[in-house]
């Protein structure tokens, strides 16, 4: 009696361990032509989830402008997988698998935060088409593979552009920083601490703040005491971002304001209120770049979505539109070899201008430079 | 400090250092309102509330929404705020709180845990996940008392904070209701016992508390930016103090929170703000050692 | 007593094909991340579970494990095999401060005390980037190798039976600690700490002892789970990775063995199953959780307890009740 029962709750159990291994599958459907599957893996909680949900919509609307044009290979649609990986690694690698073995997508586009960008790549390493698009480390593509791309710019290209501008426009005659204390902060820094002196602007000083940090009132008083001629504020968060620009204004500094390469947008404009008139920066998107795909995408953007569309949806969006001219031209979804040369063998017209890539897959891009005049970014000549 | 010898450069120094004073008494301010809640749950209930930061994050987002939606002044927007942040937490206390009373103290820190994710999580996906500000008249104007600049906001946070405190304070002191707050805080069973009914006692305490975090939440909302996750750190900032005041002392809740808000000030000002961060953290070790209890806190050695 | 010694036995067979069982590259992956909380909850449950104190802090000692042996892999050229006992060790001795300054307090003011510490620590590795890289986190951190043996542990498949042999050997130290003298110590401490004093049982060793083999496992199992990610960042020691492990143990149901990694296998699944909710995700885990913590407050394993005592009971006919 005994061991009947007892014999009924190992197999009980073992059925229930097989069970949950072998999981929930999902259905095969049969389609007349099966659809691209682009995976994007965004954080859309925690921290960057406004950042994540930005990206996702900027790829979700251009993938609607390819759709309504037929998609690509003779008809197949683009079809977006959406993941959350929190802004974490460990999440970032799970969503990649799950993406690469269960859904079988065709593609992978993420990597807004570094850390995340440094596991994934290893989880597509040489198997999948990837691009990352916010990342900015530097062994995403120092240690990238032959199907990997990065699609912004790399904060050295920003800023050899952007410090010429400083010398020969802006001229202050000093500055101080207020700059993130990560890797990003750090090489901004160095890199502007020694492009700036060479043109004779005197550093008078640098002060890191922390990510979680809500409130700078302390440094910026400690900035102004400084007296320099000008602030240049490194952000990358938008909420900080505001609230840096905010606080300068309200320590009762009459300087100029710089803000760092590559991290303008709408929300933070409209943050700021008023205390980002007339600061310039430069990015790699701007809203009157008027070129045909850019006005395109703005529009279809506006008809989807409550948000504006903003540089870190552009990356997204661009991801999308490479992904699907390469598979496209090379006349096949899964020849990653092929595609790759594809995209590494040309130019290329999108909607943030016309680029290319190196051999290891990083974006030579247009920089832009642009200011804010009555509440929007406007590009300068 | 080392005071510079001319005298010119030692006024400057003085004013520096007056200007990070009055940066950190308003950031402290803050802080008390939050720790004073805190605490009081602790106290009457004696419950470790993880969630109470998720009340101050709605505290800003009712104000953002009473502001932006409904047109209504700022200072009503903070009335009415705070007001809702106290319906919330009479809510929370009948569903997450109330039901676990007789069970272990882990069982019910776990449900103020799940609380917390399902008041972040859900603010994410009913208000967005984009930050928003709150428009208060006063943040960006600026006001000179001598020479040291402050916004009109941190003065508010200041004036409003005080008052508040000053309510709490009669009214656990004068008030029938407030005794037996302390009442049941002092000896549960013993309140229970002369006919208190503790279910009502714990209700409006926590009501009071979650007011409090929301008015916090309204009145610093204005400085920076409001984002659902900010309650996350509303409520390490509520502990830090807390651990440092006493666990269930609103004294110790009050000095805590402005001996934090100073020293972050002036740690930040003067040695880096990576240091200020940590300040908190070295407070606590500090006090500790000297007090495990907390400045104000009562020993307890043994199990409860 | 046989029975059981069978049963889990039998367990411990499925568990070891399941690998082979499961194809996909996925599930493999997170068999092993499984595993890997598995040793962690049950590192945390020798504080929650036989002493009964809830350590909101151990999350700090997972990740200074994982940061420890990060760091001398990569920095140092120590070799990979050693770090596990590096940062067991290195955790064993942060845990000893840890438990000296706060087991003198109990309950919630041990709770909040091991909050702060764990935040003082995590502030530590989030600022301190000259050394641990703060929020950027550490980077190529090199695979798990054995010496001799030419296995690829990046893949999870193998990567699996190194976690398997750590849950196995945490498992039966848990067993082995609550059948001898010291697990009688702890449960007597936890129960009715007086009269432990007054049978001789110095209380604030005991738990001291316990604080810090609990510390040093969770350092251990850190240092495995860096080395299988290959990138850590500070994150893991946040508020989240706290929560996270806390809400293992109490789901999976405290003071036992199969409690915690059956909390372990929920809470991964649960997450990876509920990406099909979309954008509630997180709305739906925080829910099921609290009607979790409300309905079986003492756990998942409450369930099949209740079940095997109602069986037993049926079984014998008689109103007795045999101790679980």
């Amino acid at each position: 009696m005994k061991s009947s029962n007892f014999t009924a709750a190992t197999i009980r159990t073992s059925v229930l361990a097989i069970g949950l291994a072998l999981g929930f599958s999902n259905g095969v459907h049969a389609q007349a032509k099966p659809p691209i599957k682009i995976a994007a893996i965004v954080p859309l909680s925690g921290a960057g989830a406004f950042d994540g949900q930005l990206g996702l919509e900027g790829m979700q609307a251009m993938a609607e402008i390819i759709n309504a044009k037929g998609g690509i290979l003779g008809g197949r649609k683009i079809e977006l997988i959406t993941y959350d990986d929190k802004g974490l690694p460990e999440e970032g690698v799970s969503a990649t698998k799950r993406a690469i073995e269960q859904d079988k997508v065709d593609a992978v586009v993420g990597g807004w935060f570094s850390a995340v960008a440094l596991v994934m790549k290893e989880a597509t390493r040489d198997t999948m088409l990837n691009f990352m698009t916010s990342a900015q480390h530097p062994d995403v593509t120092n240690k990238g593979h032959k199907y990997m791309f990065r699609v912004n710019a790399t904060s050295t290209m920003m800023s050899d552009k952007y410090s010429k501008f400083i010398c020969e426009k802006i001229k202050p005659k000093s500055v101080a920083f207020i700059t993130v204390n990560d890797d990003y902060g750090r090489l901004e820094v160095e890199n502007y601490t020694r492009l700036l002196s060479a043109c004779g602007i005197a550093v008078k000083g640098n002060e890191f703040y922390n990510r979680n940090d809500t409130d700078f009132t302390t440094v910026l008083t400690k900035l102004r005491s400084l007296q320099p001629d000008a602030i240049y504020v490194s952000a990358i968060n938008t909420a900080q971002g505001a609230t840096i620009y905010r606080q300068i204004k309200q320590t009762g500094f009459k300087g100029t304001t710089i803000a760092s390469a590559g991290n303008m947008n709408p929300k933070l404009i409209e943050l700021s209120g008023s205390s980002l008139e007339n600061v310039y920066s430069v990015s790699l998107f701007a809203p009157d770049l008027k070129n045909p795909t850019a006005d395109q995408w703005q529009a279809q953007y506006q008809k989807m979505f409550k948000n504006q569309p903003a540089f870190i949806g552009s990356l997204g969006a661009q991801s999308v539109e490479l992904i699907a001219a390469a598979m496209d031209k090379a006349g096949d979804a899964h020849d990653y070899n092929k595609v790759s040369t594809v995209l590494k063998g040309q130019k290329w017209k999108t909607l943030l201008g016309e680029m290319s890539f190196d051999d290891k897959g990083q974006a030579l891009q247009n920089l832009y430079l642009i200011q804010v005049r009555k509440g929007k970014i406007v590009k300068v000549d | 400090m080392p005071l510079p010898l001319d005298l010119k450069g030692a006024t400057l120094d003085f004013i520096l250092l007056g200007q990070q004073l009055a940066n950190g008494i308003a950031n402290g301010m803050g802080y008390v309102l939050i720790a004073v809640g805190l605490t009081l749950v602790f106290g009457v209930l004696r419950i470790v509330n993880f969630a109470h930061g998720a009340f101050y994050m709605l505290g800003g987002y009712f104000t953002y929404f009473a502001v932006q939606s409904f047109g209504v002044h700022y200072l009503l927007a903070v009335a009415i705020a705070a007001f809702l942040a106290g319906m919330c937490g009479l809510i929370a206390n009948q569903f997450f709180f109330r039901p676990l009373r007789k069970e272990h103290e882990f069982i019910i820190l776990l449900s103020s845990l799940g609380l917390s994710i399902l008041l972040t999580n859900g603010s994410e996906l009913l208000f967005g996940a984009d930050p928003k500000y709150i428009e208060s008249g006063f943040a960006d104007a600026t006001l000179d008392i001598g020479p040291v600049t402050v916004t009109q906001q941190r003065l508010l946070i200041f004036v409003l904070a005080t008052m508040a405190l000053a309510f709490v304070y009669w009214f656990i002191r004068r008030t029938r209701y407030g005794k037996m707050m302390q009442a049941t805080a002092q000896h549960p069973e013993g309140a229970a016992l002369t006919g208190i009914n503790t279910n009502f006692v714990h209700a409006y305490t926590f009501v009071l508390a979650c007011a409090l975090a929301g008015l916090s939440g309204a009145l610093v909302g204005p400085t920076a930016m409001m984002f659902p996750t900010v309650g996350d750190w509303a409520v390490l900032k509520g502990f830090t103090v807390v651990v440092i005041g006493g666990l269930g002392s609103i004294s110790g809740a009050c000095i805590g929170g402005l001996l934090l808000g100073i020293a972050e000030a002036l740690g930040g000002g003067y040695i880096s703000q990576g240091f200020a961060e940590a300040i908190g953290y070295v407070l606590i070790v500090v006090v500790l050692i000297w007090r495990p209890q907390g400045m104000f806190g009562i020993s307890r050695g043994h199990k409860s | 007593m046989n029975k059981r010694t069978t049963m889990t036995a039998l367990i411990g067979v499925v568990l070891a094909i399941l690998p082979l069982l499961v194809g996909s590259k996925y599930y493999q992956h997170m068999l092993v991340i499984w595993g890997l909380y598995a040793v962690y909850a049950l590192s945390l449950n020798v504080v929650i579970g036989y002493l009964g104190e809830l350590n909101f802090g151990h999350a700090a000692f997972f990740g200074i494990g994982a940061y420890t042996s990060a760091i001398l892999t990569t920095r140092y050229g120590v070799p990979v095999v050693s770090g596990p006992l590096f940062a067991a060790l290195v955790t064993g001795l942060i845990g000893a401060v840890v438990g000296y300054l706060s087991l003198r307090s109990t309950g919630p003011q041990f709770a909040i005390l091991t909050l702060s510490f764990g935040s003082i620590l995590f502030t530590i590795v989030n600022y301190w980037v000259d050394f641990t890289r703060g929020p950027m986190g550490i980077t190529n951190i090199p695979p798990f190798s054995l010496p001799f043996l030419k296995i690829d542990f990046t893949q999870a498949r193998n990567m699996y039976y190194v976690v398997l042999v750590a849950v196995a050997i945490t498992a039966y130290g848990c067993f082995a600690l609550m059948r001898g003298h010291s697990g009688r110590a702890f449960i007597a401490v936890r129960e009715n700490p007086q009269l432990a004093a007054s049978l001789g049982i110095n209380i604030f060793q005991t738990k001291l002892l316990g604080f810090i083999g609990a510390a040093a496992l969770a350092g251990a199992a850190g240092s495995l789970y860096a080395h299988y990610l290959s990138v850590i960042t500070p994150d893991m020691m946040g508020l989240q990775g706290v929560a996270a492990v806390i809400i293992m143990v109490i789901i999976g149901g405290k003071g036992t063995i199969v409690g915690p990694m059956i909390g372990a296998l929920v809470y991964v699944c649960l997450l990876e199953v509920l990406r099909a909710t979309g954008p509630l995700r997180m709305v739906s885990f925080g829910a099921l959780m609290t009607l979790c913590v409300i309905f079986l407050p003492g756990g998942l394993i409450s369930i099949w307890r209740r079940h095997m005592n109602e069986t037993r009971l049926a079984e014998a006919g008689n109103t007795t009740v045999e101790h679980p």
